[in-house]
């Protein structure tokens, strides 16, 4: 009986896994600048809205290439540095978009998803947990993640179990996954008047 | 969604679970300010007492702590072991000690967190046991009572921290002073004894010879001639004026065969002899003199400590 419970619960485990991978896939792209390397994005509206990293989105325009095999041609409307976010619109609606969570609510153990390119590698999921939380550049904190990323991870999501984007994996500093806090993505977009539709 | 009800919410339950375990040890954490880089880690493990690894503590003085509520206290060595990397620091502060998981918990595929203070705020990383064995000597000749092997990243200052299980009791310190390539901890027993001697007594008693030794190998013929099993046997190389080895009449360039009837072939053998209990008592070595074999009674005595 206790091997049965045991079995179950690690099925049921493996299953809602496999639901927030997929949820993720589908609002995570392929952001690729020509022979640049790859990035990864998060599709912010359905009408087009993909979010990144900076020092993904160089150029002025970028291939970016859905979950589904369809590829666009990207614009990247603002870009900053600083805060090493870039907002990138393609022609596309209808698209599935992230729902963010709270960054705020997350304590070191709580588990944590990441989906993305590393090396090139297409939709590649990693679990971890929640590291803590430092000082960032400016007044902005990261999300530290004790998970395993790679080039090719930058500009995609960080998720919690529930599937909900809390973060842009940015960088990996000491071992550690650096976040940028979805609260300072959403900061971004107001500042830009993209408003999420 | 799944069709069963404790399906639904499994991976969030646990996700929940293991940040309440991080939460809950994290009452017993605090980071030490002992060394000149970023803080380590160290746990609550009695009143007033507090445990950490003994190579993460550069100096002996001027130790302060940043407890779990933020604040500071101050605290004093109480007394270092390097051969198993504990040390143990004496505090008013008052802070609940840590909750100990059975040692029986310590299982391979255990779920686990390795909790750090390396600073103000508490950080976690999630593995599992990958090995538990039996009792083993670290290069230093301390015994640890069980070896714990993880599958787990113990990042920069969480040397000293506690290892979680899932449930949030501590089932070992996490060092990464005693191995170069893997995360080790110290299982429960070994910190609760070593840190016992430390607050009894400011040190931890090891036997001693007062000499040093080199392996070398016996030629065939000899070992022939001597009736001896073993290929390797230890010369001596230093011995310590007025020592044990020396007032037992042991020479320079003695090769020690055999310590109690086991044969001997590298200089751990003899550390691993010589436990705390070996103090005191007599100990019959065979050696290789001259091209001969000759027992020598040598009474252990207690390694003097260092700097003292």
């Amino acid at each position: 009986m206790a091997t049965t419970a045991v079995l179950q619960g690690l099925s049921g485990f493996e299953s809602e896994l496999n639901a927030a991978a997929e949820r993720l896939r589908r609002i995570t792209v392929q952001a690729r600048t020509h022979r640049m390397g790859e990035g990864s994005g998060v599709i912010w509206s359905r009408s087009g809205l993909v979010v990144s990293n900076a020092h993904v989105a160089r150029a002025g325009s970028l291939e970016i290439e859905l979950w589904d095999g369809r590829v666009f041609e990207g614009r990247v409307r603002w870009r900053d540095p600083r805060r090493d976010l870039a907002l990138i619109t393609i022609p596309a609606t209808g698209l599935p978009e992230a729902v963010p969570g709270d960054a705020g609510a997350l304590r070191p153990g709580d588990l944590v998803l990441a989906l993305g390119h590393p090396f090139g590698l297409a939709n590649a999921l990693a679990l971890g947990v929640v590291h803590g939380l430092a000082a960032g550049p400016g007044r902005n904190r990261w999300i530290r993640a004790d998970i395993r990323l790679a080039p090719g991870n930058s500009g995609g999501p960080l998720a919690n179990v529930a599937g909900e984007v809390i973060g842009l994996n940015t960088l990996v500093a000491g071992g550690l996954a650096h976040a940028i806090p979805v609260s300072v993505v959403q900061r971004f977009l107001a500042e830009t008047g993209e408003q999420a539709a | 969604m799944g069709t069963s009800v404790p399906a639904a919410g499994t991976l969030a339950g646990l996700s929940n679970d293991l940040a309440e375990a991080v939460t809950r040890a994290s009452r017993s954490v605090v980071a030490i300010h002992g060394r000149r880089r970023i803080p380590s880690s160290g746990v609550v493990w009695g009143p007033g007492v507090v445990v950490t690894a003994n190579h993460t503590l550069t100096r002996d003085e001027d130790i302060s702590l940043t407890l779990p509520d933020g604040g500071t206290g101050v605290a004093t060595l109480a007394g270092r072991d390097p051969t198993t990397d504990i040390a143990v620091l004496r505090t008013d502060s008052s802070l609940p000690p840590a909750e100990r998981a059975p040692d029986a918990n310590l299982q391979v595929g255990r779920l686990v967190l390795a909790v750090g203070r390396p600073g103000p705020e508490v950080t976690a990383s999630l593995g599992i046991v990958s090995a538990v064995g039996g009792e083993w000597r670290t290069w230093q000749g301390g015994r640890v009572d069980r070896f714990v092997r993880l599958d787990l990243s113990v990042y920069d200052g969480f040397s000293g921290g506690p290892l979680v299980e899932a449930g949030g009791r501590v089932l070992g310190i996490n060092t990464s002073g005693l191995t170069r390539a893997m995360a080790v901890a110290l299982p429960v027993a070994t910190v609760d004894r070593v840190a016992g001697e430390l607050v009894k007594k400011g040190h931890v008693t090891r036997g001693y010879l007062g000499l040093a030794v080199q392996p070398v190998r016996l030629p065939g013929p000899m070992r022939q001639e001597l009736g001896l099993a073993g290929r390797m046997g230890l010369v001596i190389i230093n011995l310590e004026a007025g020592g044990p080895a020396d007032r037992a009449g042991l020479l320079l360039g003695d090769i020690i065969t055999g310590v109690e009837g086991e044969d001997v072939s590298d200089p751990s053998d003899i550390l691993t002899f010589l436990g705390p209990e070996r103090v005191g008592k007599e100990a019959k070595l065979r050696i290789v003199r001259a091209g001969k074999t000759k027992p020598v009674a040598i009474t252990v005595g207690e390694r003097p400590r260092k700097g003292h």
